[in-house]
């Protein structure tokens, strides 16, 4: 704060106390060096990985740089049956993962406010007990029943499972920067019933929670070893895994591919979350 | 049967925590009334409760001569405007207005036709293809106010529909609120702690404390003959003091010393019982401009100029008196630590009922 109406020597303590105009700009600036020199060694311990795998990806024709890593990824009859089996588990457990959360999550904030941490502490589960040892669990408990265990629903269950913190916690946030329950109830008032209060009043505002959430899961299944590995169902994370150990040069292309398709996603939602009216600020007072 | 019935409604949560206890109240078609309190009174729950969001643990309510105590909100046809707007963000004002006649499935032009009607109410014709939060506080509250009333309902409840405003534009609004309603001719509930808001814009006003009903009446009769001590305290500023019973018979009262005669009634007193006397600021006067029937001898302690007002405060024995009188500039005031004689007539002198004990 400078004080210019009155001269420095008419206010001797302030002007001792007044940083001088050298020093302070001295130390604005070293703040700023020392972010960028943060950053950028955040940025080199990010990309260094991912630019030597690229590199790695593109020497798979000897003394020259070239993209035969790809084509023959990309010409592999299996990568396109695998990768499709994966899309196919991911739509389902997206599907299931929707139907039981949303409304869950809805009813917990219009009406359940006080079993929140219960239902938050049972969706942080999926952290805490191994994927090897959830399947387990589900093939003694259901490995009897042929109908479960001869199609994939055990699989979409462990999917699902395994989403659950992800898909919660986005819709979770979601509800959170809406007021659900004075939005239900203003519906409610003009008479709207709960299927029109779901999908005309909550669920629009929801669209770029759920999305994140749906992209997370996607994520999470697309990259899935255990569950596929061991439920023995085709899948694209035990396909990586066995070219993984069978080649040099495809793995990597498939890794990069997999970065590329994971920030395609991202940037999918952030363009959609910026497209939607009012979902950056939410009428009304809280 | 009056419009709208509340009888001997009462909402305990858990086992006995009374947020409501018996709530009865008739209100008449067309009429706006007030529920007026604190914080934690009841008069949210008893409005939520003639929404249909809370169940009554006891009573009945009763609109147009339906019993809809436990008809679902969705089927009451009664319009709610929220304090925190509730303006749908996905929706454009024009599909927020017309969204319970869309329910209601009517026809595109009749729900367009309805639109227009709400917005030129609202004085906001331009504003239909706007996003909730393209607009200020007082349009979204606006706006709130027409959606509710698109479907023409036959209740209006308003919960603290201002409180999320600043003042000037509460001030404005709550003119336009009152405006809206007289020219529909609605029958209207609204919650509000604000006693000014209260005692402008209504027909009636309910003073609420603790759950119960300390008070029913016009915003006349509540200022200016409070029922109890609650009301008085809450409703306007008050000098309340106890008093000793000297005559009944002729209503002479003593505080401090100094005798009061009031115009209520003290035959069910003995002499020497206390009773709480209750007398406003505005009521007190300086005996060298006009003598009433009571003159009180006191000194002046302080003097503060609040503009349209100069409130004095006076000290008669070891209370405290507050006066409010009219800022004449050609008045000459009286000076800290002079004596004065202060009056009041018998009418001011009020006696507040629950305080009334031998």
């Amino acid at each position: 704060m400078t004080d210019s109406n009155y001269p420095a020597s008419e206010i001797p303590m302030i002007d001792s106390m007044r940083p001088t105009r050298p020093a302070a700009k001295a130390r604005v600036n070293g703040t700023k060096l020392f972010s960028w020199i943060i950053f950028l060694m955040g940025l080199i311990y990010f990309f260094l990985p991912l630019i030597a795998t690229f590199e790695f990806s593109l020497r798979m024709v000897k003394d020259t740089y070239s993209f035969e890593a790809y084509r023959v990824a990309f010409s592999e009859p299996r990568f396109y049956r695998e990768f499709g089996y994966s899309l196919l588990w991911a739509a389902l457990t997206i599907t299931f993962s929707l139907l039981l959360i949303v409304p869950t999550a809805y009813w917990v904030h219009y009406r359940l406010q006080r079993v929140r941490p219960v239902v938050e502490f049972i969706t942080l589960m999926p952290f805490v007990v191994p994927a090897v040892v959830l399947v387990f669990g589900f093939l003694r408990l259901y490995g009897r029943y042929y109908f479960i265990v001869s199609t994939p629903l055990l699989l979409i269950a462990g999917y699902v499972v395994l989403s659950l913190p992800y898909m919660f916690r986005a819709v979770d946030a979601g509800l959170r920067a809406i007021d659900v329950r004075t939005l239900t109830e203003a519906a409610q008032s003009l008479g709207a019933g709960w299927g029109t209060i779901l999908f005309k009043v909550i669920f629009p505002n929801l669209r770029v929670a759920i999305l994140s959430g749906v992209f997370l899961t996607l994520a999470i299944v697309m990259g899935e070893f255990t569950f596929a590995a061991l439920l023995v169902h085709p899948a694209f994370g035990p396909y990586l895994e066995e070219i993984g150990a069978m080649r040099a040069y495809t793995p990597q292309a498939l890794s990069v591919v997999s970065f590329l398709l994971t920030w395609a996603s991202i940037g999918v939602v952030q363009r959609i979350g910026r497209g939607a009216p009012g979902q950056a600020q939410i009428a009304g007072a809280r | 049967m009056a419009f709208l019935e509340i009888r001997n409604v009462s909402k305990v949560f858990g086992k006995d925590t009374y947020a409501v206890k018996d709530f009865d109240l008739s209100v008449e078609k067309g009429e706006f009334v007030a529920f007026l309190g604190p914080s934690g009174c009841g008069k949210t729950t008893t409005l939520r409760m003639v929404a249909g969001f809370e169940l009554p643990t006891t009573g009945s309510i009763i609109i147009d001569g339906e019993d809809v105590t436990f008809k679902p909100p969705n089927q009451r046809n009664v319009g709610m405007v929220f304090q925190a707007y509730a303006l749908f963000p996905n929706m454009t004002v024009a599909n927020n207005i017309g969204f319970g006649l869309k329910i209601a499935k009517r026809p595109e032009e009749e729900i367009r036709q309805r639109v227009n009607e709400m917005l030129k109410l609202i004085h906001m014709p331009e504003f239909g293809d706007r996003y909730p939060f393209q607009l200020s506080g007082g349009q979204q509250q606006r706006v709130a106010l027409a959606r509710a009333l698109a479907m023409s309902p036959r209740i209006l409840l308003l919960d603290e529909p201002l409180s999320a405003l600043d003042a000037k534009i509460r001030v404005s609004l709550r003119s336009e609120i009152r405006a809206i309603q007289q020219e529909l001719g609605i029958t209207t509930i609204y919650v509000t702690h604000d006693q000014e808001e209260a005692l402008s814009i209504s027909d009636r006003v309910v003073v609420m404390n603790v759950g119960s009903m300390e008070q029913v009446g016009t915003p006349f009769e509540i200022y200016n003959f409070p029922a109890t001590e609650f009301v008085a305290q809450f409703v306007g500023t008050l000098n309340s003091y106890q008093a000793e019973v000297v005559d009944p018979r002729n209503s002479i009262l003593r505080v401090d010393g100094q005798h009061l005669i009031t115009s209520q009634d003290l035959s069910e007193f003995k002499p020497g019982d206390q009773v709480t006397i209750a007398i406003r600021p505005e009521r007190l006067s300086f005996a060298e401009q006009e003598r009433k029937a009571n003159l009180i001898d006191c000194t002046i302690e302080n003097i503060t100029f609040l503009g349209s007002i100069v409130r004095i405060e006076v000290q008669v024995g070891d209370k405290s008196f507050h006066m409010d009188t009219f800022n004449n500039p050609y008045l000459e005031l009286p000076k800290i630590g002079d004596k004065a004689e202060i009056t009041c007539s018998r009418e001011a002198v009020l006696i507040l009922k629950d305080s009334r004990h031998r």
